[in-house]
């Protein structure tokens, strides 16, 4: 596959115009960090457009941040802590799942955008599509555009920041990313709380969220993960089933009453920084399951039912998981990875929506079975008249999503 | 302001019309006398009223249905309506087209704890949602001013925001799933419960779409408890630069208040007299700065704040120590409205953000402005996101007021995208900013977005008229120009 390097969006334009009138298709690629999330494209070339980088602006007082598109997140970060500030939808490092590519730079915001990648804060700050304020990009038919803005509050026209967001590329190339901040936390600190079953965790967990004490992120780790972290405490935890970990974050006078009354409330101990910072970060960037040599799936369900997921699991020996989002965010990994995906897709069909998708896949998986959820057929229509707004014949990061999207 | 043409054989075939729409829905639910419909003839914009061809209100989702695939095969135009509540025309009747009412879906299917949503009808009122789950301590975020008449569905037609959406978000941002009819009939459901999915985010194209995609035919929101505690500080400044001052200060400092809205002189005045909230009369400015949370936090945090305000030169400071004290606080904003409505006959409410550093220059160019036009403009503002209410004061009934006002607040928006902003923070385009959307989107912006709408609705039989300002033909939006590798005519700037 030959590299078509882009430095900006006229020359991002100029290869898609190319592509279209040869009628080849292109892979775009940012710092490559997932580039194998998803499914394989046969593109004819890929164009780089890690040359487009760097931020554009920052203004730490308007809660505002204009990027380009392959800006490494290790550079936004080092910029936004410098000013106590942060992205709050808590970006992931796909890297220690994803392979080698992204060490070093936590892969583009590009990438975090056109993934719609977000980490444990998710569950109470929103997705990364919750902090797209604006952009400017090529769409699939070579023509200059732009979306809403780079002030926080707007309402004018069609919200396509939301629809770039997850997309992977198969609509536009974006440059000129304006993403909303915020202050960062003060400090925070996490209660450990254990439980005899999955099931018992989530409930918890629920009781926990029907407390005016604010927690902001909640995930449910079994025991061996939660030995491997070393939360497993000489105390009461010692051996439980399952540890529910609840985040709270704020300033410390804050954080220290709301952590007094929940233990009041529900027991438990404490986890403090910086035991707190990483154990979160792990949780972050999935990497309880990164050493195993194996595929991993992430799946998305209300919470509540999520432990009707785990049940069914019971049928495949050797599942490892982990919860976040209270229960809603599940990442499992066997041996058995296409039995693995099929029995999450059977359980989430009896539910009310839900997605499972293969994020990382060791052989070749994805040929049997697709890493994204199929779609019924009236969405798999309005999807591809959506795709073909954008990207008519198909020169984006065709196949990526779906067939012939 | 010019509608789209209305078509004469769709309007004289209305009793055809009439009689196939009574097929699909109870007779009752059909009405077209027009002295039944005139309660139908506007929305929050009341400078325009027009009666539609038939006003429907079904009562299943299988009947929206019914009427909505009805009207794409008969190629009749379709303008979807909430309560009626937008300030920007959003539901402003066609001549030729069918008003499509959502009021009769006015109730909440299901109360879910465990999952922190509730799943509602679009026709239920936003307030109505907090009410049926405060008494176990939780709430619905969003908050527009309208919120004991607006109907969700209308808050995800127009991604509503309200005071509070500098720490809690938009609509969009509170919003779980949702359930769709497109114009072919069709229902669709976006999203769910659960949080992300792994397919393109339509219900985010969906929300603040202004109902020219489809019509929302139920929503789940995201509930949250209720902070334990919330205190407001009343702030007066004696110019409003350093009012401005003191809310960028606020941010620097890493504190989201709930809530920080300014008023300016005129706006004090006129809510004083209306609400006696205590505010302070000889203040040029005045910030009202909530902060909710745990008590321990909030009290710290108000002593922090005050520090802010007291350096950034405030002239007055309360801060209130009980909820009577912080509801009348809010009580002289909320009711700036009318307020402003008792000191002129008439006023127009603009909606535009800009980046919050420009507040001075803003103030100054209406400043400029309002003795260019000759007419006074009374400012409220949701200051920590930068959106504007400035209140053009005029009267219909003085020949050219009402023309002279509409230009000034033309103007304020011009100079809004000018100063680095956006047309509408939360009332959104409709009818109203519609012919001034190409001062913000390019052509090709623009384009691009309707081929969007494409995707949702060829034939354009959705809420045509509103939000963009020319209407291409989908074949003509869709025509691609590739030529044996080039573009026509290379050497043009197509940027």
């Amino acid at each position: 596959m030959t590299d078509i390097n882009a430095k900006n969006l006229d020359e991002v334009g100029a290869a898609i115009r190319t592509a279209m009138a040869d009628k080849t298709s292109l892979d775009v690629i940012g710092t490559g960090s997932k580039r194998h999330l998803g499914c394989e494209t046969n593109a004819d070339a890929a164009l780089n457009t890690s040359a487009m980088s760097g931020i554009i602006d920052y203004q730490p007082e308007e809660l505002v941040m204009t990027v380009r598109a392959a800006t490494p997140m290790r550079e936004i970060e080092s910029v936004l802590n410098a000013a106590n500030q942060m992205l709050p939808f808590e970006p992931p490092d796909m890297g220690h799942i994803l392979g080698q590519h992204s060490t070093g730079t936590g892969g583009s915001i590009g990438g975090i955008i056109a993934t719609n990648l977000s980490g444990p804060r998710r569950l109470t700050a929103g997705a990364a599509r919750d902090y797209l304020l604006g952009f400017e990009a090529i769409s699939g038919r070579g023509e200059r555009f732009k979306s809403g803005g780079k002030v926080m509050k707007n309402v004018t026209g069609y919200d396509l920041s939301k629809l770039m967001c997850g997309s992977f590329g198969t609509l536009a190339v974006m440059d000129e990313i304006t993403l909303k901040t915020l202050p960062a936390a003060e400090t925070n600190i996490s209660l450990l709380l254990h439980a005899d079953s999955f099931n018992a965790a989530v409930k918890l967990i629920a009781e926990v969220f029907a407390t005016p004490h604010e927690p902001g992120s909640a995930a449910i780790l079994p025991q061996a993960i939660a030995a491997e972290a070393n939360l497993c405490s000489a105390k009461a935890g010692a051996g439980s089933a399952f540890t529910a970990v609840i985040r709270l974050e704020g300033i410390a006078p804050s954080v220290d009453d709301r952590l007094a009354n929940l233990k009041a409330l529900f027991g438990g101990e404490m986890l403090a920084k910086p035991a707190s910072d990483t154990l979160w970060r792990q949780i972050r960037d999935v990497q309880p399951l990164a050493e195993l040599p194996q595929d991993i799936w992430k799946l998305s369900v209300a919470p509540a039912d999520a432990p009707k997921i785990i049940a069914a699991m019971d049928s495949i020996s050797d599942v490892s998981y982990f919860a976040d989002w209270a229960g809603g965010l599940l990442w499992l990994s066997s041996p058995k990875s296409e039995q693995l995906g099929l029995t999450l897709r059977q359980a989430l069909s009896g539910l009310h929506g839900g997605f499972a998708m293969l994020v990382r896949d060791v052989g070749a998986t994805r040929r049997q079975i697709a890493p994204f959820q199929p779609l019924p057929p009236g969405m798999f229509d309005l999807h591809k008249r959506v795709k073909a707004a954008f990207d008519p014949l198909g020169v984006l990061n065709f196949g990526r999503m779906h067939a012939s999207i | 302001m010019l509608m789209p043409d209305p078509d004469q054989q769709v309007i004289d075939r209305s009793d055809e019309i009439c009689a196939a729409l009574r097929d699909l829905v109870p007779g009752n639910c059909v009405i077209d006398s027009p002295e039944s419909m005139r309660a139908f003839d506007a929305d929050g914009l009341s400078a325009y009223r027009q009666l539609p061809l038939v006003v429907v209100l079904p009562e299943t989702v299988d009947e929206i249905a019914a009427v909505m695939k009805y009207c794409h095969q008969q190629g009749i135009k379709l303008v979807p309506r909430g309560a009626g509540t937008s300030l920007s025309g959003g539901a402003l009747p066609l001549s030729d087209a069918v008003l499509l009412g959502l009021g009769k879906f006015n109730r909440i299917l299901e109360i879910d704890y465990e999952n922190r949503c509730v799943v509602a009808q679009p026709g239920v009122t936003n307030l109505a949602i907090t009410d049926a789950v405060q008494h176990d301590g939780f709430y619905y975020a969003p908050d527009p001013s309208s919120q004991i008449a607006c109907s969700v569905g209308g808050n995800v037609a127009e991604n509503s925001g309200g005071v509070h959406c500098l720490k809690y978000g938009l609509t969009t941002n509170n919003l779980l799933g949702i359930e769709i009819v497109t114009i072919e009939g069709e229902v669709l459901r976006f999203g769910g419960k659960h949080l992300d999915a792994g397919d393109y985010d339509l219900m985010g194209i969906m929300t603040g779409s202004e109902g020219l995609l489809g019509v929302v035919s139920e929503v789940t929101l995201r509930i949250l408890q209720k902070p334990a505690t919330a205190r407001a500080l009343l702030v007066g400044f004696d110019n409003t630069d350093d009012a401005g001052q003191a809310v960028g200060d606020v941010i620097a400092a890493g504190i989201i208040p709930a809530g920080m809205e300014m008023m300016d002189g005129l706006a004090i005045s006129a809510a004083e007299d209306f609400a006696n909230a205590g505010y302070p009369r000889d203040a040029a400015a005045l910030l009202i700065i909530e902060l909710d949370g745990p008590e321990v936090e909030v009290n710290t945090l108000i002593a922090r704040v005050q520090a802010i305000v007291q350096s950034a030169g405030a002239t007055s400071i309360r801060i209130s120590q009980s909820e009577e004290e912080r509801n009348l606080f809010w009580a002289g904003r909320k009711s700036a409205f009318p307020a402003v409505g008792r000191i002129s006959p008439d006023y127009l409410c603009m909606d535009g953000t800009i980046p919050r550093r420009k507040l001075p220059d803003m103030m100054r160019r209406m400043a400029s402005l309002s003795q260019k036009y000759g007419l006074r403009v009374a400012n409220v503002f949701h200051a920590g996101d930068g959106n504007l209410h400035p209140l053009i004061l005029f009267d219909a009934n003085a020949p050219g007021q009402l023309h002279r006002a509409e230009e000034f607040g033309a103007d304020i928006l011009r100079s809004c995208v000018e100063m680095g902003g956006v047309l509408t923070g939360e009332h959104g385009v409709g009818v109203e900013k519609r012919d001034l959307m190409t001062i913000q989107f390019t052509e090709e912006d623009l384009k691009q977005q309707q081929r969007l709408k494409c995707a949702f609705d060829p034939d354009h039989l959705l809420n045509p008229g509103k939000v963009f300002p020319h209407l291409h033909r989908c074949a003509e939006l869709g025509r691609l120009h590739v030529h044996k590798g080039k573009l026509p005519h290379p050497d043009l700037p197509r940027f």
